[in-house]
């Protein structure tokens, strides 16, 4: 989870107690449970990217190498990663919850409306959360600005004007990302950067790779391409 | 010689058996500050600054995050902790207290906000993590307080909270004089965050800054920005076709009617009134 | 197996859904088949019902939420599931690897625990998208074969079914048999 202070041992108000146990919540900060896997969205000129890797496996053991882990939501792009069964879980939940959005609003969910949906869906699980790290993409239906974000396990929204990374690559892809993206790339100059960042850094990640799946959305139509990766 | 070094590695796990935990490499954190200017004196008021520094780890996950919350017009807090616990407390209590105001017809109050922050974070043994400087002005004047994550509080002329209030509060404690006005009272709490985001770790980036007065309130959301990132000399932008592609697939807007049936309306229909 | 004592040398750990799906299960004992012929009892009930039978991919998904469900329960179910089957309506054949923790995966070939390790390695080498019904049995043997020579226990043999347009077939199945050379 992201955190922006840690309650330091001074606190002179603990009333004869302990402090929190910062260790529990260092763990929580790194959940062992994970599949494997890597996500990550940019911001590109009039168009945004969201791509994952396709491996799911346990541990070192790898159990299938076509498990994508992008799911859409009509005009809304959402990368799921972290625990297999949670993936499932939780795409098939923001399914139904899109789904029922849909048939009250006779319309489809904007984007920024689905990043406030996903952040209290996933806060309402705050003692005992799904172990994803989501990722969303998707253009502002009215003006078409871009829109990305990024999630910690317990809902805490981080937007971001340039590039949003998650999953068990998440270190290589922010070194990549912050030395490949620049602004203002168009579609076919930001395909290629988010596959390069992608592709080198689940390359450095035992975990992740096997292939991936890159979407790049524009005003007027989605591009949707699987990319050749390592096989190992 | 060669080889690697061994000899601290008994010692290492026979103290990690006794529950000492592995060292972390980096700390994480915040600094949050507050300051009240013109106290007692009829245009009293309060500052509130926050540098804007998220971490997950080590790791920076936000450099540019919003650490200042509204609560209601005239009443911000300034949050550090779990960040999802500051951005979902704050959030519910403004609602309840909009809804207190609503019911009572009454500008809301600063000490309301802060019985409300502290009962619902006592009720959860501080294991919602939210640290917060709540600051307003309201009817009764110009007030400053902290909360902390168990539920205690503190009513202060000057506060700090997070892993950079010591580098904060050093500012706060050299500088800091009664009767200051809005200016210093801006420029000691810009000067405590900064010392906070250049000594701390945990914090980095900018200045975030809020000037709550009688009448209105000021957000500063990137008062000041002492680490702006340069514009990159070179670029690594990649030829175009150096990524292999297996498969593509092109789904068009105006082709999505083959899937679903998409009418658009005949202009001068009445339309639904929506969100902007 | 109860602890060290086997008590049953041919048991079936497979469970029929519906006309054209099959359910295998591996796990902990008592969970397995009260989880299983749960599945099935849900599955023939949904096909009177509605008078048709629920596709592959259908059963797949409603087994996921059901374990799914029970994983964030008190007493969790400890099963793990192959689930087999052909739609009714395109013929196209599906497999699906389901583990305790109700991660899902449609998958071309599969296998449970230890076996994993050693079957995984010969089908990625030796199964190609088209292969027949006798080609999946001489995988199947090789497979079997591998088991036999690496796994430390009393080997007591396969149960072998098929899932074919036409329904589920018994498969007579040789495991004693050596495989020479793939």
């Amino acid at each position: 989870m992201f955190v922006t202070a840690r309650p330091f041992s001074l606190l002179p108000h603990l009333p004869g107690g302990t402090p929190p146990d910062a260790d529990a919540e260092a763990e929580a900060d790194h959940p062992p449970l994970t599949d494997g896997g890597a996500a990550v969205a940019m911001v590109g000129k009039d168009c945004v990217a969201i791509a994952c890797d396709l491996r799911l496996g346990l541990q070192a053991l790898t159990v299938s190498n076509n498990f994508p882990k992008i799911f859409q939501y009509g005009d809304v792009f959402l990368g799921l990663t972290g625990l297999a069964t949670d993936v499932a879980t939780v795409s098939d939940l923001f399914r139904f919850k899109v789904n029922m959005y849909r048939l009250r609003e006779e319309r489809n969910i904007a984007p920024a409306t689905f990043a406030n949906l996903v952040s209290s869906s996933l806060y309402e699980k705050r003692f005992g959360p799904y172990f994803v790290s989501p990722v969303v993409a998707g253009l502002e239906p009215k003006t078409g600005k871009p829109f990305i974000c990024g999630f910690d396990s317990i809902g805490c929204i981080d937007f971001a004007k340039d590039f949003i990374v998650s999953g068990t690559a998440s270190e290589q892809l922010f070194g990549m990302c912050e030395s490949l993206w620049e602004p203002d790339l168009g579609p076919e100059d930001l395909f290629e950067t988010i596959s390069q960042a992608l592709l080198n850094a689940v390359d450095r990640d035992a975990l992740s790779g096997w292939g991936a799946h890159v979407y790049i959305i524009e005003k007027d139509k989605v591009t949707k391409r699987l990319l050749k990766g390592r096989q190992d | 010689m060669p080889g690697f070094d061994f000899s601290n590695h008994s010692r290492n796990a026979a103290l990690h058996a006794r529950g000492v935990p592995l060292p972390k490499a980096t700390s994480t954190g915040t600094t949050i500050v507050g300051c009240l200017y013109n106290a007692g004196k009829e245009d009293a008021g309060v500052v509130i600054a926050a540098d804007t520094r998220a971490t997950s780890g080590p790791i920076v996950a936000d450099k540019n995050c919003e650490k200042l919350h509204y609560i209601a017009p005239q009443i911000w807090c300034a949050g550090a902790g779990t960040a999802a616990d500051t951005e979902f407390t704050t959030a519910i209590i403004s609602s309840n207290l909009e809804l207190h105001s609503l019911s009572t017809g009454r500008k809301p109050r600063v000490v309301t906000c802060m019985t409300l922050l502290k009962q619902h974070l006592f009720k959860y043994q501080g294991h919602v993590g939210a640290y917060l400087v709540v600051a307003g002005v309201d009817p009764t004047g110009a007030h400053l307080f902290t909360v902390h994550a168990h539920g205690s509080t503190d009513k202060l002329p000057y506060v700090t909270m997070g892993s950079g209030s010591l580098a904060a509060m050093s500012v706060f404690e050299t500088q800091w004089k009664p009767d200051l006005n809005k200016e210093q009272a801006m420029e000691l709490c810009s000067q405590a965050i900064q010392a906070g985001i250049f000594n701390d770790l945990g914090s980095g980036s900018n200045v975030d800054l809020a000037v709550i007065t009688k009448d209105k309130t000021t957000l500063h959301r990137g008062y000041l920005k002492p680490n702006e990132r340069s514009q990159k000399l070179k670029n690594y932008k990649f030829q175009r076709g150096t990524t292999a592609v297996l498969n593509e697939k092109i789904i068009k807007k105006d082709e999505i009617g083959k899937y679903v049936s998409v009418e658009p309306l005949p202009a001068g229909t009445e339309t639904m009134d929506v969100d902007p | 197996m109860r602890g060290a004592t086997v008590l049953k040398a041919s048991d079936d750990k497979t469970r029929q859904l519906n006309k054209n799906t099959l359910m295998a299960y591996s796990g902990e004992a008592g969970d397995t088949v009260q989880f299983a012929e749960y599945i099935q009892a849900n599955a023939q009930l949904y096909s009177m019902r509605n008078e048709t039978d629920l596709s592959p991919s259908a059963l797949a998904n409603y087994v996921r939420g059901e374990l799914a469900t029970s994983l964030r329960s008190r007493k969790p179910y400890n099963v793990n599931l192959l689930l087999g089957g052909v739609d009714p309506i395109t013929h196209k054949p599906s497999l699906f690897w389901l583990d305790y923790l109700a991660s899902l995966a449609p998958v071309p070939y599969a296998a449970h625990g230890y076996a994993q390790y050693y079957c995984l390695s010969i089908l990625d080498k030796h199964h190609s998208p088209g292969i027949s019904l006798g080609e999946g049995i001489k995988l199947l043997e090789m497979c079997t074969d591998e088991l036999k020579r690496r796994m430390p226990i009393d080997f007591k043999g396969m149960t072998v079914k098929a899932v074919t347009k036409n329904g589920i077939v018994d498969i007579e199945f040789n495991d004693d048999k050596i495989v020479k050379c793939a």
